[in-house]
């Protein structure tokens, strides 16, 4: 095998290697001309003389290798840190990527009205349109004087429904569907106590009781009332479980 | 910062908000709402104005042309910044992988060459100031 000196240009005496590692980006000298006698051991070794003018001079101060080149600082920032810890943008992370985010525009700004979930394309209404043929702006906005509100009169009378744009709004979810759907499920199992229990059974065994009691006093009150002669007495319970 | 930000959202929720009202004077008119519609036609030229003022404070801010995408397309725009960041940490963790790869490689090198060149690695470990070679 060679010697690892040969194959990267040795040199005959190489001088002591620098204090200071400041081994500047540059290129390799040309390897040497071909000895006339040929062989490996023989080539000339490469000078810092019989460098070229374009190569590194640094390289000539770092013994045989003069592929050196200068390792990046420890502190230039790499991929080899979390770039999001170091940006502090954790709670960022966590806020968007933690949760499912919702889809919907709407979802984004639920207070704007109008249909804002369709594209933009469709009403003409896109934001890169915008972009690509700005509007021809005058300067400044000025307010509308007495003559120029004359051309706002309006006739009379409601808008035909295709014109209501600002009327219609995104479906939102129901808070009773979600209501229900709690309803639905499954309560968790308790453990009532004894006494609890006993209590249930009270208030079944009263209930009926309560019932004939409460219809018989409906039936005294409508009778005797002037004011609703003809009063069902279905009608007049339902008005008291309003009460 | 956060003041501009929150002056312009002010100005525009005031100016949505008129242009709403405007909407259902319009959407059905009585010769009564003359006076009204002309006051809020006012109202959405003084909130043009304002919304104009707020553009001097925020000229150094830039918008990615990608947001504007998602809400023409009726997308809601922090599913842009979601999946930025989830790209930023894909990336990063490749990067990652590639830094920490070439780091094992070069440890690798140097100790396979060390075992054949042992006198010029330990040239070499003098010019970069290691000691040791790496395990």
């Amino acid at each position: 095998m060679e010697n690892f000196t040969a194959l990267f240009g040795a040199q005959a005496d190489p001088p002591p290697p620098p204090t200071a590692l400041s081994f500047g980006p540059g290129k390799p000298p040309p390897p040497p001309p071909p000895p006339p006698g040929g062989g490996p051991g023989t080539a000339a070794p490469p000078t810092t003389a019989t460098a070229p003018p374009g190569a590194d001079k640094s390289a000539a101060g770092c013994g045989p290798f003069y592929l050196m080149r200068e390792l990046p600082g420890s502190t230039e920032l790499t991929g080899s840190t979390n770039l999001i810890t170091h940006y502090n943008l954790e709670q960022a992370y966590n806020k968007f990527c933690g949760k499912k985010v919702k889809e919907k525009l709407s979802n984004f700004l639920p207070d704007l009205p109008g249909m804002i979930d369709l594209p933009g394309s469709h009403d003409n209404s896109s934001l890169r349109s915008l972009i690509e043929k700005p509007p021809i702006l005058g300067g400044s906005f000025n307010p509308i004087t007495g003559t120029m509100l004359s051309g706002f009169r309006l006739h009379t009378g409601p808008l035909p429904e295709q014109c209501r744009l600002m009327h219609i709004q995104p479906p939102k979810k129901n808070k009773h569907k979600h209501k229900q759907s709690r309803t639905q499920d499954p309560v968790p199992p308790e453990t009532p106590s004894d006494s609890d229990h006993k209590k249930k059974k009270k208030k079944k065994e009263e209930d009926p009781e309560r019932k004939r009691k409460k219809k018989e006093k409906k039936k005294k009150k409508s009778r005797h009332s002037p004011d609703h002669p003809g009063m069902g007495s279905s009608q007049a319970s339902s008005s008291s479980s309003l009460r | 910062m956060a003041e501009k930000f929150d002056h312009l959202e002010e100005h525009l929720e005031k100016f949505v908000e008129n242009i709403r009202q405007l909407g259902i004077i319009v959407s059905d008119f009585q010769p009564s709402s003359q006076t009204g519609l002309n006051q809020k036609l006012n109202f959405i030229v003084t909130g043009l104005q304002d919304i104009d003022k707020c553009r001097q404070q925020l000229h150094d801010i830039t918008v990615p042309l990608e947001v504007f995408e998602y809400i023409d397309q009726g997308r809601n725009p922090q599913l842009y910044t979601k999946e930025c960041l989830e790209r930023a940490l894909a990336k990063n963790e490749q990067v990652k992988g590639k830094i920490d790869t070439m780091k094992k490689f070069k440890s690798l090198l140097i100790q396979e060459l060390s075992k054949v060149f042992p006198e010029d690695m330990a040239k070499y470990r003098s010019i970069r100031g290691e000691d040791h070679p790496p395990s």
